[in-house]
């Protein structure tokens, strides 16, 4: 009798806990958001974007930990050796101040947030989409940093903003959680293009360093062949497969429906003119980068040449017009007339295919 | 667990502290403990003996998952509990094979899916298999072990035995959208154990190697990078009879080696401690007690 009731009493104390339970708590100090409930949870309860579909892509909040102005060295330092030439960078120019921001390193932060002269910046990237924006970061004239917050929807990143805890869907451009949901950040144009292609047409390139607080295998993809492999996910999106689902495109979104350029349609010319709802583009793109620039007022009048030549060092000179300009690969004018003026700037990203039709009805251009 | 004959009962009833605050890269270890996972696990373990050579065993678990981040003056924490899966084996046990006061004993069975695998946070997030309590898939269980006391010391046993876990695919992953297999693992192990009687009671310490492979992860069938790794423990532990019956169990694990695919938190430090009851025939116990130190 004695050893039927040690063995019921063993089998009580472990089916009493037949239950499941799941608790996250945000036990941060003054930057851990305005939201928070009395238990510590920093979430508020309203998403603009399908809850059901948001994914805690395992890390965790800050589990990635996003870069605040990080070490900047020359492009012949030591400490970005493991930068090859072929491999992938954001550039960012305010001035003669041009930075450059290397995937390999955004691989393992996702966000840097910087300082360029007077831009407070937030280089957006997303390993699982291939999408790099870069954003601004003053909200309601505050300056705020952004982090990672462990969550994932369609498969992208899921930033948070460290004044409100509000949570940002990057591809969106827009919080879609929080105090600040609905809100949009202000765009910065980045150039996406080879580390080779970046140093030569700004030698004076200032570069991340991999000396970073949080030591990893820069250099080795923590995603392995993930940016090639078309068949390949780790989470759920829905994949349209009119494109090779990983194809590098150029995207352009336009209230709330996108157009994608393919650098195939750069083999034989370098400038597309297109009209996409209602409104003038001028499309820049050769073998190793896609640019675009909205066309408005006079400047859509103007009648542009290609005349960008990699080889030559220290020339960002991308277009030449009918009245004389020289404009940069960012769309400023350099020379000319309209020296100081830019060229319109658009909500575009690089991005791999599958990643635009997840989130907008998109056209490809051509098709 | 051991066949202590026909008719006998063991009982384990163990708690399972598992810390993993340690990243790393390959075999390197980053200079970063901002990532904490910590699994507590309740763990009941029975095995009957049908006859002297057959006996039935099976594990019931409930587990509770940590997962702290410390970062940026910020502490994220999320924490999941519930009954993990159960582990039912079949096991047949040859005495003296190898000569005397020896034995060999080959198990096999299933791992079955009784744990949750879809937990989702309060929100309504939906968290990866790491955090789950449950697999969500069956996976076959096979075990082979040998054990022969020393004849020059007849209290002392070395014993070693290898775990094999051929994994299922949990295809009902992330809302029934993706399919998740978590890597094949083995696990081998080698052991010297020894007796002795202090305050009237029976000591019997032990100190174990123990290898550990685990397989790649596997997420639609495609590799899943930072999952797997190979690591080398070692493991003292003691039992400690209080009374012929019932012994006190408790036994640490620390990594002597460690190597990750890619990077990833791989285990700092393992505790376990519980009670084991035996409850034999009572001829059983008396011819026992005849073998028992003096």
């Amino acid at each position: 009798m004695k050893r039927i009731m040690c063995f019921l009493l063993l089998t009580i104390i472990v089916t009493s806990c037949d239950s499941s339970a799941v608790s996250i708590t945000d036990t941060g100090g003054a930057n851990s958001g305005q939201n928070g409930t009395d238990d510590g949870t920093s979430q508020n309860a309203q998403w603009s974007i399908p809850v059901s579909q948001v994914v805690d892509g395992g890390p965790g909040k800050d589990g990635i930990p996003a870069l605040v102005r990080p070490k900047m060295v020359n492009a012949d330092s030591d400490e970005i050796s493991v930068l090859r030439p072929n491999d992938l960078v954001l550039v960012f120019k305010d001035g003669d101040d041009v930075r450059a921001y290397p995937h390999i390193i955004l691989d393992w932060h996702e966000i840097i947030n910087d300082n360029v002269g007077d831009v407070s910046l937030a280089i957006t990237f997303c390993p699982l989409t291939g999408t790099g924006i870069g954003w601004g970061r003053i909200i309601d004239g505050e300056e705020t940093t952004f982090g990672v917050s462990g969550l994932l929807y369609n498969t992208n990143l899921i930033p948070y903003d460290r004044l409100t805890d509000s949570n940002w869907s990057q591809i969106l451009n827009e919080s879609v959680n929080g105090e600040l949901i609905g809100e949009k950040p202000e765009l910065y144009q980045l150039l996406e293009t080879t580390w080779n292609v970046a140093r030569r047409v700004y030698p004076t390139i200032r570069v991340v360093s991999t000396d970073t607080p949080f030591p990893r295998t820069y250099g080795t993809s923590p995603y392995g062949d993930y940016n090639t492999n078309n068949d390949r996910f780790l989470f759920p999106v829905s994949v349209n497969r009119t494109l090779p689902a990983k194809e590098r495109v150029l995207a352009l979104i336009d209230r709330g429906r996108a157009k994608v350029y393919r650098f195939e349609s750069f083999e034989e010319v370098n400038l597309i003119r297109d009209t996409f709802r209602s409104r003038d583009y001028l499309i820049v793109g050769n073998e190793n980068f896609m640019v675009i620039y909205r066309l408005t007022g006079d400047l859509a009048e103007l009648e542009f040449s290609y005349v960008f030549d990699s080889d030559n060092l220290n020339s960002e000179i991308l277009l030449r017009d009918d009245e004389g300009n020289e404009w940069n690969v960012f769309g400023e004018a350099v020379s000319g007339p309209r020296t100081g003026e830019f060229l319109g700037k658009t909500e575009s990203m690089m991005a791999q295919w599958f990643s635009i039709p997840a989130f907008y009805p998109t056209e490809i251009y051509g098709q | 667990m051991s066949n202590e004959g026909a008719g006998s009962w063991v009982i384990n009833l163990s708690y399972d502290y598992n810390n993993l605050n340690t990243l790393n890269a390959g075999t390197d270890t980053l200079d970063d403990d901002s990532r904490l996972r910590v699994t507590n696990s309740i763990l009941l373990n029975l095995g009957y003996a049908i006859s002297n050579r057959f006996s039935v065993e099976s594990l019931f678990t409930w587990v509770n998952q940590t997962r702290t981040i410390s970062q940026f003056g910020n502490e994220d924490f999320t924490e999941t509990s519930g009954i993990g899966d159960a582990v039912f084996l079949l096991r047949y046990t040859i005495p003296n094979v190898l000569g005397d006061q020896s034995s060999v004993a080959i198990s096999s069975g299933v791992k079955a899916p009784v744990g949750r695998s879809d937990l989702l946070t309060n929100e309504g997030f939906q968290l990866t298999a790491d955090l789950q309590p449950g697999s969500g898939a069956w996976d076959y269980v096979g075990l082979i072990s040998v054990s022969k006391n020393l004849p020059f010391r007849p209290s002392a046993t070395l014993a070693a035995g290898a775990t094999f876990r051929l994994t299922g695919a949990n295809s009902d992953y992330l809302n029934g959208e993706s399919t998740y297999e978590f890597g094949n693992e083995v696990q081998a192990i080698l052991g010297y154990t020894d007796q002795f009687l202090l305050f009237s009671a029976v000591f019997n310490p032990a100190l174990i190697l123990k290898y550990r492979k685990a397989g790649i992860d596997k997420i639609n069938g495609f590799d899943l990078n930072n999952t797997g790794g190979e690591w080398l423990f070692i493991r003292p532990e003691i039992f400690a009879y209080i009374s012929p019956s019932i012994a006190v169990v408790s036994r640490l694990e620390v990594p002597l080696y460690s190597y990750v695919d890619g990077t990833q938190l791989t285990p700092t430090l393992r505790f376990t401690g519980g009670l084991q009851i035996k409850l034999m025939k009572k001829n059983d116990i008396e011819i026992e007690n005849q073998n028992k130190l003096p």
